[in-house]
């Protein structure tokens, strides 16, 4: 009984279940600000959505004729999935190019992007005007091949997949399943292959999306390059998020983690930020070309150019200059700030495609409605949630 | 057989070995083509029997021509009524403007759905399929005329738009709207017929008409038809959307997709068996050792 | 005659004349580029600036 595919003898069953609710209960203290916030956010939440699947989108959303794409979609989705990139840019680095630096931020890496997929497209299920037919692109039934939404989907679940199985050694060293664990490690390479693969059609797809919209979106953001563009943001994007978010948990978790770990922070966002600076220059120079090659220099001087011009220069140029300085001085509160800003400039981004200047030209603007912000903050809470529960009792963060 | 026969089924299964992507008809014995409706907007009279006949058709909403003076505000459809008769006051006097689906030929809502429940039916009306749509609005945010509209208010939603009378059409009957108007302003028929009829109306009549035909060429051909005393700008169609069928604006991503699908995995894989060290270091370790040992 | 043809059928673009401005462009990054990696490969050598020489400040 050498392979993972051995019957599964009834005792272990018991034991698994035994573990596993011990493992539900709660650890730590119940009131901390986090949870006091949450609570209520998520419970809230809730209630709004029992009203948005009785009584249709329209009573809790600002969604309308114009605007069918409303902040559920823009941020929750589009925006989720952009700042997802992190997972299959450090599997690059790690398992493709073999740099080893970074391998102790790879598995926590991975579970924000699998939970980031996972509870994006639960977002997107909540979204969907009928999300019980969502089974309908998957079983066959009629696959629109010549639709890029049907790309996005299809590689959106293969790659939610991909990441689960790269998570899986993760998950079966935590049940203590040895020989189920070592199979899976067995797959990784292949896994992290498929899954680069996947992101970067389906970062580029999200783009791709916009581009028979030609006629409502202002000629600054519109051009036949989005896709090439959301991929490239998808990657400095992703590594924005990855320093953000690492610099959080090594903050939170810090008793998780590693002496030996901690101090090869320092060296990772380095790494990180000077792979964030060099990104944001070529996204720049496409995005210079772009507007060389569509004439667009008369656009400039209007308020909309004005707004382009704040997204990217304020926020592609400016946190770029700010990585670079950062990583030849050593000044890790530059490169956080910049963080910060190029995520900003990422979301900034995406609103700007779906909403601010996706029928710009029409007298009633959308804006979401509070309804929406708050199931939006339940989804990014819960998730907090669940990430919370992985690290605390998996070996998501190194103990060396 | 004979060698004309041979040419003929080779020919056939030679054709249909190669993959079809952009499916045009799929019946090549009998060329069926689309059908349309030509407006003429000179011969409206604004009287909205069109409006009426088609929500009663479709038991949708069905408004109070006599009663509701919608004409003074410009409107637009909506998930209660398929279509709307708008009213503009121009140079040559009021003109009305029918405004619904125009049935494109490449339709963008139809590229755009995902379940193939926004349908370019072979006979040519676009058809939504409440059986497969998940309600993804995409198709909304495709159409370059903002027609498909959605039943925000629904737990179970619908899209809604013109079908050309789908049902009524497989019934040998014409569209609701077409038979419904006094003016004899709409008239059914295949695109090509259409065609002729507008064109011939405009030769005889240069100084009525504006010599253009909405619809021949606007994103790639549409199976509703327009003719105007005005430029069309002035009666609310936009002129910007170009003649390229809005499919084809997605149309080299969706032909990158296997390409990369097979040249970056297989890329990586080399990158990967490149950057193997696991032999240079075993050879440097046996070298290491021997020089210890020594 | 009133015609309400759209200017696409009768107008001309030349590509080419961006065409120039867009290699000056490339140019112009390349050189930006190569810059930029030597500016971030930049400390961390023994020649470093006077002041920045310990590895574990954190600015």
């Amino acid at each position: 009984m050498n392979t993972a595919t051995a019957a599964i003898p009834s005792n272990e069953v018991v034991r698994f279940a035994k573990f596993l609710l011990q493992e539900l209960k709660p650890r730590g203290k119940w009131l901390t600000p986090f949870n006091i916030i949450s609570i209520p956010v998520i419970l809230l939440g809730l209630v709004i959505l029992y009203f948005r699947f009785t009584l249709g989108l329209g009573s809790v959303t600002n969604l309308s004729q114009q605007y069918p794409f409303g902040f559920w979609i823009s941020f929750d989705v589009m925006t989720g999935v952009a700042l997802a990139g992190g997972a299959y840019v450090i599997c690059f680095v790690v398992y493709v190019l073999r740099l080893e630096k970074y391998h102790s931020i790879l598995k926590v890496t991975i579970l924000n992007g699998l939970l980031a997929y996972i509870f994006y497209s639960g977002a997107l299920l909540l979204d969907l005007g009928r999300p019980w037919h969502i089974i309908n692109p998957i079983i066959g039934n009629s696959f629109g091949y010549n639709s890029v939404l049907f790309l996005v989907a299809w590689h959106f679940l293969l790659y939610t997949g991909a990441l689960f199985l790269e998570f899986s050694p993760t998950i079966a060293e935590w049940a203590h399943w040895e020989r189920l664990r070592k199979f899976l490690s067995g797959l990784t390479l292949g896994t992290v292959i498929v899954g680069i693969t996947l992101s970067m059609l389906h970062q580029s797809g999200i783009g791709a999306m916009f581009l028979m919209a030609k006629p409502k979106i202002h000629p600054l953001w519109y051009s036949e390059y989005i896709p090439l563009l959301y991929f490239v943001s998808s990657i400095f994007g992703g590594l924005a998020m990855v320093i953000f978010e690492g610099t959080i948990s090594s903050k939170v978790f810090s008793s998780l983690i590693g002496q030996k770990t901690h101090h090869s922070h320092d060296d990772i966002i380095l790494g990180l930020a000077k792979g964030a600076a060099i990104t944001m220059f070529v996204y720049y120079f496409f995005l210079a070309f772009i507007f060389i090659h569509g004439e667009k220099w008369d656009l400039i001087n209007t308020r909309w150019g004005c707004w382009y011009l704040v997204e990217v220069i304020g926020f592609v140029l400016i946190p770029c200059f700010m990585f670079a300085y950062g990583v030849r001085n050593r000044r890790f509160g530059v490169i956080r700030t910049a963080a910060i800003m190029t995520v900003l400039g990422v979301i900034l981004n995406r609103q700007n495609m779906a909403l601010i200047a996706f029928n710009w030209y029409v007298p009633n603007k959308y804006y979401p409605s509070w309804e929406e912000i708050t199931v939006t903050l339940m989804v990014v809470f819960v998730e907090i949630w669940v990430f919370r529960w992985v690290v605390t009792r998996m070996s998501v963060f190194s103990k060396e | 057989m004979d060698r004309r026969q041979f040419l003929i089924a080779s020919a056939t299964v030679g054709a249909g070995g190669i993959p079809n992507v952009n499916i045009k008809a799929d019946d090549t014995r009998q060329p069926k083509e689309f059908v349309g409706v030509l407006v003429d907007t000179t011969r409206c009279i604004g009287c909205r029997s069109c409006e009426v006949a088609c929500s009663e058709t479709h038991s949708n909403f069905v408004p109070d021509v006599k009663g509701d003076n919608a004409l003074e505000k410009k409107r637009d459809t909506s998930e209660r009524q398929f279509t709307v008769v708008n009213r503009f006051t121009t140079v040559k006097g009021e003109i009305f403007v029918k405004r619904q689906c125009l049935h494109c030929w490449q339709p963008a809502c139809a590229a755009a759905c995902l379940v193939n429940a926004m349908l370019k039916t072979k006979e040519g009306p676009v058809t939504w399929n409440g059986d497969k749509c998940m309600g993804c609005r995409f198709c909304m945010i495709s159409c370059p005329f903002d027609i498909p509209k959605f039943e925000y208010s629904g737990w179970n939603p619908r899209i809604m738009k013109c079908d050309m009378c789908y049902e009524r059409l497989q019934q040998g009957k014409k569209p609701a709207c077409v038979e419904s108007c006094p003016a004899d302003a709409l008239m059914f028929g295949q695109k090509r017929e259409l065609m002729e009829i507008a064109r011939h109306r405009v030769y005889s009549h240069p100084d009525k008409y504006v010599h253009q035909i909405y619809g021949e060429n606007e994103v790639g051909g549409t199976g509703w038809l327009y003719l105007s005393a005005v430029p069309f700008d002035q009666i609310g169609f936009r002129a910007d959307l170009g003649t390229t069928p809005y499919p084809e604006y997605t149309r080299e991503f969706l032909i990158s997709i296997p390409l990369i699908e097979f040249g970056v995995p297989a890329f990586l894989l080399a990158l990967n068996t490149l950057t193997d060290r696991k032999d240079e270091v075993r050879e440097k370790d046996a070298w290491t050792e021997a020089g210890a040992n020594k | 005659m009133t015609s309400g043809a759209m200017v696409e059928y009768y107008s001309y673009v030349n590509i080419f004349e961006t065409k120039g401005l867009a290699y000056l462009l490339l140019l112009s990054f390349l050189v930006m580029g190569v810059l930029l990696i030597r500016y971030l490969s930049g400390p961390g050598r023994k020649d470093a600036a006077p002041g920045k020489k310990d590895p574990t400040s954190s600015g």
